[in-house]
This record gives structure tokens, sequence and C-alpha cells, in this order.
């Protein structure tokens, strides 16, 4: 099967550093008359205070709740009563904020954001508010819900050492009411610098008159001192860890199974998502086969590369995560060893071509729903993303090519070392009372 | 599309009324049309209807064979049915394993989705352009020649006692199977969920009976969306359907929704959140009657948005609640509307008050000219990327199949949402959210909400 030419290639993107230090991507596409930006901060929920739980996420919230020239959730209000919608999100290592809108919009939008990189307008009643939203928050997505935060929460506090990879990155409740106009306040001039940032624009507009908007509105915000950058690296784990808790809202138990994946942007890395692509991606990959199908331990199983957004939202150490939900009267153990059997198959033997050929195009199709993801803030989000950690987002034209350069060799490498059991982390959820029903 | 300037100058101003030294946002530009891309139509003889759209610029086409068949067709004793048949006619062909169609669809760049919903099942994928008439073929074969194979039922049925217990776990499943027992009693659309022991007792007959007595090509409709060789595509289908049977024509179903006012509380010991539907049937709305797009505009004034007023003062004034929303559920001859909010316990009663208070201030004043103009350019935004992917278009040209109304609906709709007037929200409210009709049905700790519920009606279970 031939590849088909990846459409964005043949676009050039312009690139542009302001003497404050703000990156900006330009990609240009005039298919429909409308126009995504996505600013992104680097500061997400590794670095967030010690005593400050879910800052980085709370602070999300206050970034709505007044600039310099906009009140209490103007900014949203001005792109949605013009035909806009907005999309923000934390990270665990930036917070972006989005906005897709009709063309005509677009120097609105540049003056918008630029307004509230400025300067933010953080009262007392906005902040209690906003911890009352955020709680609630947490409540209806895992006090209240079924299983909880399994596995997205769960796993990276049961596998991880380093305090900024293994917190509670949602927040407890009590940090979150605990926090102070003071410490938001000095959380935004320390990181909601244009030095910390990157704005990618993409879709329906010219690039000249885009850069001269975003030298006017973004220009003259002075860039600030970054502090040292936290270590957030994991150690080599070299014994298997078990992590459990109980739900007695649930009758079926969920595991999940947590390998240290490799730094992202290395060779192993592509190779480590091209192994979820054999392994646990689809159901022609190997585990849907031997523990759907065959054997009917489960009726579905998700392999991830990371939890919060694509494999390119990731800049740190990250987990390589397989999860499941299945009935009561099969064991963790029974289950691992069918999982095993398959896992040990990619660390013993060298996959043939065609395995690998049939991966690299189910990367390929993934690849291009990450570009077209959210009605279209994939592209933009990936370019932000790459022109923040690496300050280069060309890289968004060489995914393919790095996925065409993994051998079947370096798949057998990459999961003799990350597979190993050693490297990782089985996580269950467990019914309180083992009902059958 | 009309996005107007004025209508932006509005929003620059009631957010610089109370500080007037601050500076303005810069107006937007002047907005571009919106067109929607060329159908092509054509029928088999068999009946089986097709639309073809190019659209795009990713060289990808999604492909969905879209049957007007689901729950509705199941009676009482079978719920689910559908569902189980629709797992099933994933298991293999009479020429194809599972797995055979597995791969053969992986290597496409696409996967098998088989959706069962109350009123249609879809069939369909996402691949590579270049792969689009293979697609073809591999889905005719899957609709036509299901295997049924006996080998996988007890694994089938078993994954789906599985869901069953964990959808059945979740405070919004639970709420939404009350509202929809009071709507729609001794209907289909008032059945969420079977028994275990029903959906233990299914077997290969009643399976193969559901699919003999529900698909066939004269109530099915192939949707194709992207880039894609148009000719391949047309001669692929003519080629793979054309020896379809046309199969039974679908039974009119029973939709006789009412409204159940009162307080309906589900007990979750120790919850930490209420999770409340609040709502009423507005059975005779759907996209092909006139109240429709009033309603619809009504709506968002009220709760469909970010900026609407019970959003704003659940979640932006008080902090009660994450993300609540209202909205319109159209279904087929039975419309709904509900306000849906998970919020904090202690404060059920609270949100409950301003929701209606809400509703009676609706019912009582019409918005402002500024206020309905900023809602109305933000349907129209969002129509606008409502039909900006592949996925999202196939699914709006398969409802204007399922409502009867023609493409005419899409190319009219934002001239539409602007023909609203601040006077006919009014009327829509007053005509369809009556609050004394509302059905309150809470998922939430009894010991810590009862009193709070009380004011609203007496309780029920």
């Amino acid at each position: 099967m031939t590849a088909p030419q990846l459409a964005p290639a043949t676009i050039p993107l312009e690139y542009h550093t302001l003497s404050n230090g703000l990156r900006v991507v330009l990609w240009p596409d005039h298919a429909s008359p409308r126009v995504t930006t996505r600013l992104d901060y680097g500061v997400g929920y590794r670095v967030e205070p010690k005593n400050r739980t879910g800052f980085a996420h709370l602070f999300e919230h206050l970034m709505s709740q007044g600039s310099r020239n906009l009140g209490k959730m103007e900014h949203i209000k001005l792109v949605q009563s013009n035909g806009g919608v907005v999309n923000m999100s934390t990270q665990s290592d930036f917070t972006t904020y989005g906005d897709i809108a009709p063309s005509n919009m677009l120097r609105t939008i540049l003056w918008a954001e630029a307004d509230r990189m400025k300067g933010l307008d953080i009262s007392e009643a906005n902040l209690g508010i906003q911890k009352g939203v955020v709680s609630n928050e947490v409540r209806v997505h895992v006090l209240n819900r079924p299983y909880g935060g399994f596995p997205w929460l769960d796993v990276p506090q049961a596998a991880n050492v380093n305090w900024y990879n293994a917190h509670d990155s949602y927040g407890d409740l009590a940090d979150i009411d605990a926090a102070t106009p003071e410490a938001a306040y000095n959380f935004f001039t320390t990181y909601y610098a244009p030095n910390n940032a990157s704005l990618a624009i993409v879709g329906d507009f010219d690039p000249a008159e885009a850069m001269a908007w975003v030298n006017e509105y973004f220009g003259a915000i002075p860039s600030r001192p970054q502090p040292p950058k936290a270590d957030i690296s994991e150690p080599r784990q070299e014994q298997e860890k078990r992590g459990s808790r109980t739900d007695d809202r649930v009758t079926r138990p969920a595991m999940a199974i947590a390998y240290h994946a490799p730094q992202a942007e290395t060779d192993a890395y592509y190779a480590m998502a091209l192994i979820n692509q054999i392994l646990a991606a689809g159901k022609d990959s190997w585990l849907y086969e031997a523990i759907v199908r065959k054997r009917g331990l489960t009726g579905e199983i998700e392999g991830t590369m990371y939890f919060y957004g694509s494999m390119f939202d990731n800049n740190g150490p990250s987990l390589y995560t397989i999860d499941l939900f299945h009935d009561p009267d099969k064991s963790t153990d029974e289950i691992l060893r069918a999982i095993d059997e398959n896992v040990d198959r990619l660390r013993t033997q060298t996959i043939d071509e065609a395995t690998l050929a049939r991966a690299r195009v189910k990367m390929r199709a993934a690849f291009y729903n990450d570009l077209e993801r959210d009605y279209g803030f994939g592209r933009a989000n990936l370019l932000a993303g790459f022109a923040l950690f690496y300050d280069d987002p060309a890289r968004i034209n060489r995914i393919e090519s790095r996925f065409a350069a993994i051998t079947p060799e370096l798949i057998r490498k990459t999961a003799q070392e990350y597979l190993r059991p050693a490297n990782r982390t089985i996580f269950t959820v467990v019914p309180k009372t083992k009902r059958v029903k | 599309m009309i996005v107007s300037l004025a209508a932006a100058l509005f929003a620059a101003e009631a957010a610089l009324a109370q500080a007037v030294e601050k500076e303005a946002p810069p107006p937007p530009g002047l907005p571009k049309n919106f067109s929607l891309p060329e159908i092509r139509r054509f029928d088999l003889p068999n009946g089986m209807q097709v639309r073809l759209m190019q659209y795009g610029n990713i060289p990808k086409a999604t492909i969905r064979l879209v049957a007007q068949t689901g729950n509705i067709d199941e009676d009482a004793d079978h719920v689910w049915l559908a569902n189980v048949t629709g797992e099933m006619i994933q298991q293999g062909t009479r020429t194809r394993s599972a797995e055979e169609i597995a791969t053969q669809l992986a290597l496409m760049g696409g996967a098998l989705n088989v959706d069962v919903g109350m009123n249609q099942t879809t069939i369909g994928t996402d691949v590579f352009s270049e792969s689009a008439a293979s697609a073809v073929s591999l889905i005719a074969d899957i609709a036509r020649n299901p295997r049924f194979p006996e080998t996988e039922l007890v694994r089938i049925r078993n994954d789906f006692l599985r869901k069953l217990s964990i959808e059945r776990g979740s405070p919004q499943s639970v709420t939404q199977e009350k509202i929809m027992q009071l709507f729609y009693p001794s209907q289909p659309y008032g059945r969420s969920f079977p028994t275990p022991e029903v959906l233990q007792g299914y077997t290969l007959d009643q399976i193969r009976g559901f699919y003999d007595r529900n698909f066939g090509a004269a109530r099915s409709r192939m949707y194709v969306v992207g880039r894609f060789d148009e000719a391949a595509i047309e001669h692929a289908i003519r080629r793979d359907f054309a020896g379809w049977k046309a199969g039974v024509p679908p039974a009119e179903p029973a939709v006789n929704p009412i409204s159940r006012p009162g307080v309906y509380l589900i007990d979750r010991p120790g919850a930490v959140q209420s999770t409340m539907l609040i709502g009423l049937p507005v059975a005779g709305v759907g996209p092909s009657t006139p109240d429709y797009r009033p309603l619809m505009v009504a709506n968002a004034v009220l709760g469909g948005t970010f900026m609407s007023r019970i959003t704003w003062k659940l979640r932006e004034k008080n902090g009660y609640s994450y993300s609540p929303v209202s909205y319109v559920a159209v279904r087929p001859r039975g419309a709904y509307w509900v306000e849906d909010a998970d919020v904090a316990t202690n404060v059920t009663g609270a949100s409950i008050r301003e929701i209606i208070a809400e509703i009676d201030r609706l019912r009582t004043e019409a918005p402002s000219e500024a206020d309905l103009r900023g809602i109305q350019n933000f349907l129209a935004g969002q129509f606008v990327l409502f039909n900006s992917s592949r996925s999202d278009i196939a699914g709006n040209l398969a409802s204007l199949d399922t409502y009867g109304v023609g493409e005419d609906y899409l190319r009219n709709y934002v001239r539409s949402i602007y023909a609203v007037t601040p006077a006919d929200v009014l009327r829509m409210m007053q005509k369809y959210i009556d609050p004394a009709k509302l059905a309150i049905v809470v998922a939430g700790d009894r010991k810590a909400i009862e009193e709070q519920l009380r004011p609203f009606g007496t309780i029920a279970e």
C-alpha cells in the first residue's frame, strides 16, 4: 500500500520569534473561512508548587475571570458572541488557550489573548467562585464517578517516584481551597510571560497582516526571567510495583499496566508508539485478538501513550499504559499472564516487515486524527507545542519520516528495555463487595 | 455565513459599560460567506439511497451505511437486542473472519465502527482516500452477509453484562434512565437498560431474527464524505449493494410522550454531588417544524452555552457546578427539553431555585436585541464548526434524511437563526417551557438533599 501525500506537508509554515521571546507559528490554510489560534504557556501540572496541588489547573480557570480590559467571562463572550468557541486545557507540561472563530475575528482574538497576557484581575470573590467550580469539576470527573480517576489520575501517582510526576495534579480539594489571590498573582507573573509561551495561528488569514497584529498587541509585553527548570526525571525502575484501591460503587474490577516510556521525541519513543499500534490499538491488535476475541477476558482494551492528549503533547517522563475492565471471577494475574505472552513476543522475537508496515499505516491514520481533532485545534496544538518544547514547529512535517525510520530491530530493543516486568506498575480498582451481578 | 459587525460592537459596549477608560477590543473584520459543498444523490433499484460529498483537504473518506433501525424496533422484553445484534454483525461474514475484517480495515487506515442508536444503526469507517472503494465493498459484505457465529455469543453477552453493570453505576446514566421512563412510559424511548437475565437469555435465533426483520436496502442509506474518486465509489456501491434484498419496511414506532411534573429522587448514599435532569417533553418539535429553530435559540439564551443565563448563575455567579447545560434532545416525534447539571450536594435546592428563576424570567421578559444577537452569532458560528469535519457532515446529512428535510435546511440554517426575534424567544418559552410541568430527577444523597427538594413538590422514587 502506498502512502498518500500528507496534505499539510505541502504548505510551508512561517516561524518568528519576537524580541520579547514569544514564539509565533503561522500556517495559512484557506479551505474554510475560519481561523484557529492556540496560545501555549510552558507551565503545567508537573511544576506547580508543592503545597498548591491543582494550582496550574485552577489557574486555567482564573484566566477567564477578567484581564486588563475585559471583565469576568468577557473573553469567552467576545469569542462566542462572534461565532467562535474557546478551548482551554491544563496538561503536564503546558497550559493552553485556544480560540476558533470566523476568520474575520483574528485581530480581535489576538488583542484579547494579549490583553490577558498583560495582566489579570484576580479578585478574592472571583477566586472563591472558581474554587467552587473547580471543586465541582473534580467531583463530577473523579469523586462522584464510578472508578473515579482510573486510570489517568491513579496510574501516574502509583508508578512515579519524583513528586513532580507523582502528585495528584487535579488537586486536593483542601489545597485548592487554600489558594490565595497573592499566590495566583505570583504564579501569573512568573510563568505567564511571552518568553515562556508560543502562539500558533492556523487557517484563513494573511500572514503579513497577522504578524503586524501580533507585533502590535504582544510586542511590547516585557519578557521575564524564568525560574530554573525543576528536575522532573524518573529513575530507572528496577522492580515491579503494585497499587490498588477499592470502590464501593462498582461491581467489575479494573486493571492498568503502566510502563515507564522512553523520553519524548527519541527514536525509542516513536518505536513505543508503533509498539502500541501492534500490541493494543484497534481490533487487529495482538492483545485484542488474544484477550478479547480468543479468551473473552474483557470486552475492550486500551493502550495509551499519554493520558491528557496526543503523544506529542508530552515533554517529560511518561507512562505507556494498558487498561481494561474485567469480571471478578478472573484474577489480575491470570489476565497479566495472557498479556505477557504477547509482550514477550515483542521482547524476544523480531517482528516481520508486514506487521511493522501495518502499524505505520495505523499510526499515520492516528496522526491525521490528531491533526483534525477538536474541530481543527489539533494542528494548531501540535505547532504551538513543538514551538514551545523544541523551538522547532517544522517537526510536524517530519513525523511520518520519523516513524518510517523505525526498524524491527529497534522495536525489539525498545520492548526489551521498556516492557520489562520490572519497569511496570500494576494498578487495580476492586469492588468493595464482590457481587457477581 | 453572516456574522454581524454590529454584534461585536454590542458585546464590546456591554463589556465597557462599567469601566469607561478601558481599551475596547478591535472590531472584527468583514465576515466571509459559508457555503455547503454540493451533495450528489442517487438511488439504487432496490431502494437504497446514496449521498456523496467531496469535502476537505485531508486525503481520507468517511463511509457510513445508516440503517433505519435500532432500539426503537425492540419490544419491551428485548431491550438491547439491537445492540447485541450490532455487536454480532461485527463477528465476521460468510467469507471473512472478524480478524480479517479488522486487519484489512487497519491497512486502509480505518477501523470498523458499528453504532446502535435509538432510531439508527450505523456501520461505518474512515479510511485513506485510495482505499475508499475497497472499504465500501467491505462495509457491504458486513451489512449483507453476517455469519453470526455461535462461538462468539457467550463472550458477547458477557461483555454486555459487564457494560450494563458499569453503566448503571454512573449517576448520569440512572438519572437519564429515570427521565426517559417518565416521559415515555411503555414505549421504546422509555427503555434504557435490560435486566441481566434478559441479556443472558439472547439466542442466535433472536439475533438473526432481529437482523432479518430490520436490515435491508430499502431502509438504508449510504453516505460518503471526504476526498475520493467519485466514479470508483459509485461503481463499488452499485456493484456491491445492487443485489441486497429490499427488506421489511420500518414499523411505525409508538411514541407518545407525556409530561410528569414532580420530584424524583434516586438515592446514592454519600454522593458529594447531586446529578440532576430537569425537563419536559416538547414532543411536536423537530427540524421540519417552524418552532424548532426559535426554540433552539431560546434554549441557547437560557442554558445552551457557556454564556447562557443558567450557566452564568450556577457556574460563574455561585460556583455551584462545573458544566451545567440545557438542550433540546431531538428524536423523531419525541423531542424533550432538559437542563443537565451536577451540583454540589449542599446547594442542590439552591441550584434548582436558580434554574426555575431563570426559566420564569425568560417567560416574562424578552431578551434584549443585543443579547439575542450574541447568541445568534454563536449558533451561526457553531453551525459552521459542526460542518467542518467529515464525520460531522456525514452525521448532519443523515439527520436531514431522518427528519425528512432537504439540504435547504442546512443552506438556510444561518438565515433562519437570525430571523428569530426577542418576541419569538418569549413565545417559545411560554409555549413550551412551563415550570409547572417540569420533572425534576435527582440522583444524590437522600439524607442530605431530601429537605432541600421538598419545596419543589412531593418526592417520588
